[in-house]
Order: structure tokens, then sequence, then C-alpha cells
């Protein structure tokens, strides 16, 4: 079957079932959860076919009504832009599986209908933003994913979420008007909007206009900064994504921040290409961003309370270490930083939903109350400590891979003193995820006694998280899985 | 002389940065939800008016090509066109941040930061 229309049709499955799920005016029953699985499983499938046909063929390129690509929007599928729709979806359709029971508990009934709605979009927005090859439809499916991501925040009635979600709508606004004042800057020097056309244009012309390019790209590493929520500029994600409802916080810890992290790299390495980025310094200055944010955002992990709200500020550390391989602009550093895109989403969406579970279970969100709950909850806390396990960096698990990977490419660019700051950071995560994980199974619960009991969740809840962990064991322990496709599609960026 | 030349030739992009400039100032440092709203509606609008001024030639026609008038410099309408999307986009920024601030208003009982925030003063970050 030719594969070459999957990628509209999976954007289509997906746009066509947010506007249909407002106008079915049906109660929140079998019926409707059966409809949006199917059309979810359809977008899986599609990408899987997708995914194995690029794999095995080669990369192409979308032109939408064979408009010629300097007018016309275009798409560019290759391997790993499959790749990442396909951990997207695979990803989002547990989340959505696990929040069928756990968003009736944090949000109004009536609002079910609009929170599936936005998720879908949510979703939309994601893959048109991985597949495009255009940098103002970039722009276009970004704002459609800030717009979404805010509304999933506040979706939920409680003040917290309003602030929340309102200091991110104002800083995801200056973020993508500064992208948009460096799309407008690149425009200006090159006369196209076409990645490709761009790259082709500036490779000729940088020399005689380097500020130019400097300024462009200030601007949009700035706003992309803020909205992937690097150190300085992440002062809006903990209470977003703490204070949001436990699927929400899931995609966005996991999958929406990843997306622009990957739009970044494709700036950086397909726009404006390997050779000028480094001539301009600009990777330098971010790998020392993403040193102090691997660094603080483990620090103010160790202070919290909350657990989610933990979780929120390892995400900032998190995102420190791809922001290090992607500032590394070297093959070696762009491929760990794109094996941690994956390895996080996995790790931080079990995070979230075993923390979700425990939250949905026993109401308790503060850690020093969580002795013993390993006894109450094994399978939730057992998902959560391998998941915490993998992001501290024990072998066997995703996370150790990653920073494997990681920590040759600083070798490898001749910087081993951001080894030093892996190492720090690992032992900083350490601090924060083991005292959790001890209290849970070692020390006793004050309520009832260490008696192991089986958790008292839905299994439509339970089934996602381990299926997740399972993901995390397999891709730790044969990383050539994913490692082979990334090493095949990074030369496609880094030319 | 010749600086008051680029000054005058530029004076779209001058401009435009000047309302850069502008609108994230308000942003950043009014404590009024409302006009911080205002602020981002004003960095976008420079924004628009960069875009254009990217597309202008001077003494260039609208681009309406007649094939009668012959070989005639038009003016590039593709950033117009891309700027119309932009302003949808602002419009929808700016509708969802409105109604976020009726909730706010309704949750809170005021629309400043300032009050919003007096009473967490003295609690831990808890």
């Amino acid at each position: 079957m030719n594969s070459t229309h999957f990628p509209v049709y999976i954007l289509l499955i997906l746009l066509i079932t947010a506007i249909i799920i407002p106008l079915k005016k049906g109660r929140y029953d079998g019926l409707f959860r059966i409809e949006m699985s199917i059309a979810l499983g359809l977008a899986l499938l599609l990408s899987f076919i997708l995914f194995m046909d690029v794999y095995r063929t080669q990369a192409f390129y979308y032109t939408f009504g064979s408009w010629d690509s300097t007018i016309g929007i275009q798409f560019l599928v290759d391997d790993f832009s499959a790749l990442m729709t396909l951990v997207v979806l695979f990803v989002a359709t547990l989340i959505i599986i696990y929040s069928l029971r756990d968003i009736e508990h944090e949000i109004q009934k009536e609002q079910l209908f609009s929170y599936y709605s936005l998720i879908f979009l949510l979703l939309f927005s994601m893959i048109g933003m991985i597949f495009t090859n255009d940098l103002f439809n970039m722009y276009v499916f970004m704002e459609i994913l800030s717009l979404t991501s805010c509304g999933i925040i506040s979706i939920k009635r409680k003040k917290e979420n309003l602030l929340a979600s309102f200091k991110y709508l104002m800083l995801g606004a200056i973020g993508s008007v500064s992208i948009l004042m460096g799309i407008a800057l690149l425009y200006m020097v090159t006369g196209h909007l076409n990645m490709l056309a761009v790259r082709e244009t500036i490779s000729s012309v940088w020399q005689l206009y380097p500020r130019n390019i400097l300024i462009s790209l200030g601007f949009i590493l700035t706003g992309l900064g803020i909205k992937a929520a690097i150190f300085p500029l992440h002062i809006w994600l903990p209470d977003a994504h703490s204070n949001a409802p436990t699927p929400s916080s899931a995609l966005l810890s996991g999958l929406v921040v990843k997306v622009y992290v990957f739009a970044m790299g494709k700036i950086l390495f397909r726009v404006i290409g390997q050779d000028i980025v480094k001539a301009i310094l600009v990777p330098d200055y971010l790998t020392y961003f993403a040193a102090t944010s691997m660094i603080m955002g483990s620090v103010f992990a160790i202070g919290q309370k909350d657990i989610k709200r933990l979780l929120a500020y390892s995400s900032v550390a998190q995102i420190g270490y791809i922001f290090l391989g992607i500032g590394l602009a070297t093959e070696l550093g762009f491929s760990a930083g794109l094996f941690h895109v994956i390895s996080h989403a996995l790790m931080k969406s079990s995070l979230f939903l075993s923390a979700g579970a425990v939250i949905y279970q026993t109401g308790k969100r503060d850690i020093r109350n969580l002795d013993g709950i390993g006894y109450l909850m094994p399978v939730s806390m057992g998902v959560f400590s391998l998941a915490a396990l993998g992001m501290i960096g024990v072998p066997g698990l995703n996370g150790f891979m990653s920073k494997w990977y990681l920590s040759l490419a600083v070798l490898d660019a001749g910087k081993p003193v951001f080894l030093l700051v892996i190492l720090i950071s690992s032992f900083l995560n350490s601090i924060y995820y083991l005292p959790i994980i001890i209290s849970a199974f070692l020390r006793d619960s004050k309520e009832r006694e260490n008696v192991m009991v089986i958790d008292n969740l839905p299994k439509s809840m339970m089934i996602p998280m381990v299926i997740l962990s399972i993901a995390c064991l397999l891709t730790g322990l044969f990383p050539n899985i994913i490692m082979n496709i990334i090493e095949k599609a990074v030369p496609t960026f880094i030319l | 002389m010749g600086g008051i030349d680029v000054f005058i030739d530029n004076i779209n992009y001058i401009g435009a940065f000047i309302l850069f400039v502008i609108g994230l100032y308000t942003v950043l440092t009014h404590s009024n939800l409302l006009k911080r709203i205002i602020g981002v509606n004003i960095m976008e609008t420079s924004i628009f008016l960069f875009f254009v001024s990217i597309g202008y030639i001077k003494g260039a026609q609208a681009p309406i090509i007649d094939m009668a008038l012959g070989d005639i410099v038009y003016v590039n309408p593709l950033p117009s066109a891309m700027i119309l999307t932009g302003i949808v986009v602002a419009v929808s920024i700016t509708a969802y941040a409105l109604s976020l601030i009726i909730r706010i208003h309704e949750a809170y009982g005021s629309i400043d930061l300032n009050d919003i925030l007096r009473p967490k003063e003295g609690e831990s970050n808890e």
C-alpha cells in the first residue's frame, strides 16, 4: 500500500475527531470511549505503517496540493519524524486510555467533551510541527499547540490552575512572538520560508549577513527556550505541569516540550546548518544554559514536597540533557539528544501517571506521607520506582543509555567538563528520587500494616502504566532499536 | 545627512522594534493582567508591521497582475497573506486570555497580580 498520503491522513483523523467530539450531544459513555479509541488506534496504525515504509525505503517530501515548494506548504517525512510521530501517538494513546477513568475525578462532567477535543487538537498540532518543512507553517502549528496546552491546564476549575495557565499563556505568547520575529528576519535575508530553500540561500550568502542571522537565531532560540523551559526561562513550567490534571501533566511534560526541542534541532541544523551555527558560537551558549538547567532543575526539585511539582522541576533538569546534546552540535551529541527525547518521554509519562494513580487512590500529594505506600499500591509504585531509577541512570534502563550516549558525545566533542555536570546532575537526581522509593517500600506506614495488596485501581489505569514501564525496560535493554533509526536520520539533519 | 536618510528609509523597521520593546516592557512590568494582554497585542502588531514592511517596495503597484501594463514592479503579497493568519492567531490568543481573566476575577475578585498574590505572603512553598 502506498503510504505517501499517510501523514495527512493522520492529521485529518485527529482534526476531524477533535471537531466531531463536541458536536456529539451524547453522554460520556462506553460508545464515546470506543469511538475515540478507534480514531486513535487508526492514527497509531497509520503512523506505524508510515514509519516502517520510511524506514525500509527513504525519506520523502509531501507537497500540499502539488504547489511548488517555494509557494506551497511542504512536509518532510524522514526516519526520525516518523519515529517521533509513532512515539507521540503511542504514549498519547496510553495516556488517553489512562485518562478515561482518572479524568472524571479531576474535572467536571460537562467539560469532558471539550477536554478530549482539546487533546486531539493538541496531538494534531504536535504531529504537524514534527512533519512540517515550512517555517510559517511551523509557527501556526506552534500557536495551536500553545493555546491547546493552556486549555488542558485551565479546564480544571481551581484557582491555581487559572493563574498557572495565564502565566503559561503570557510567556508562551512572548515566546511565539519572538519566534515569529526570528522567522521574519530569516525571511528578510532569504526570501523563502521553505526550510530547504532557506538553507540553500543562507549557505551561499551568510557571510554578508552574519549579524542578521545571529539576531534571528537569538529570537528563535529565546522563543523556543521559553516554550521548552530551559533554566532561566522555566518559571511557568512547575506551576503549569503540577496543577494540570494528571493526564495533561503527562502529555505536557512527556511530549509537548519535546516537540519544541525537536523544532529547535530542525532550525539549528536543517535551516541554518551546522557550520554556520558553529561559526557564530550559538551552540556553546546553548550548552552553558543546558548545564545550568541540569543542575538548577535538580536543586529546585530537591526542595519540593508536592510530588507532581517535584516531577515538573525534574523535567527542567532533563530538558537540559537534551539541550546539551543539541548544543554539542556534533552527530553523536545530536543523536544522544534525540535518544533522550524518546526515553524521557517514556520515563516522565510513566512517572506522572503513577504519581497520578497514587493521588487517585489515596489523595496524597505530599511526599512525606508516602510511607509504606509500596505495599498498598505495588504496581503503581513499582512503575514509579522503575522510571525513577531510569531517571537516576541505573544500568539496564533507558535513562542510563541516554546518559551513556551523552557522555560519549561529550568526550568526543572534547568538553569533559560537561561529563562532570552529567555526573553531578545524576547524583542530585538520586537525592530526590531515592527517598520516595525508600519511604514507599522500606518504611512502616502510620495507618496500616505493611501487607502487600494489589492496587485498588481500574484496569484501564494500570495497564497503560505497566506498558510504559515495559517500554522503558525494552529501550534500556535494546537501545539499538531506536539508536539505529536515529543514526540513520541524524546525517540528514547535519549535512 | 546620511544618518537621517537611513533613518527615514528604515522608519518601518525602527518603528516595529520600538513597538516590540514597548510591548515587552508592558508585559513584563505591569501587574494588571489586562495591561499585560495589551502589551502582548502591541508586540504582535509590531511583528505584523515588520513582516508587511519586508514585502513593501517603494513605488510598486498592488499585486494585481494586468498583462496589458507590461513589466512593472509589484509589492510582494506573500507577507501580507501570512500576516492575515498571524492576525487570526493573535485574536484567538487575546480571546482566550480575556476569558481567563474573567475566570480569575471570579475566583480572586481582582485582576491585579499584587492583590491576587498578597494573601499568599508568609505561606511556605508547599
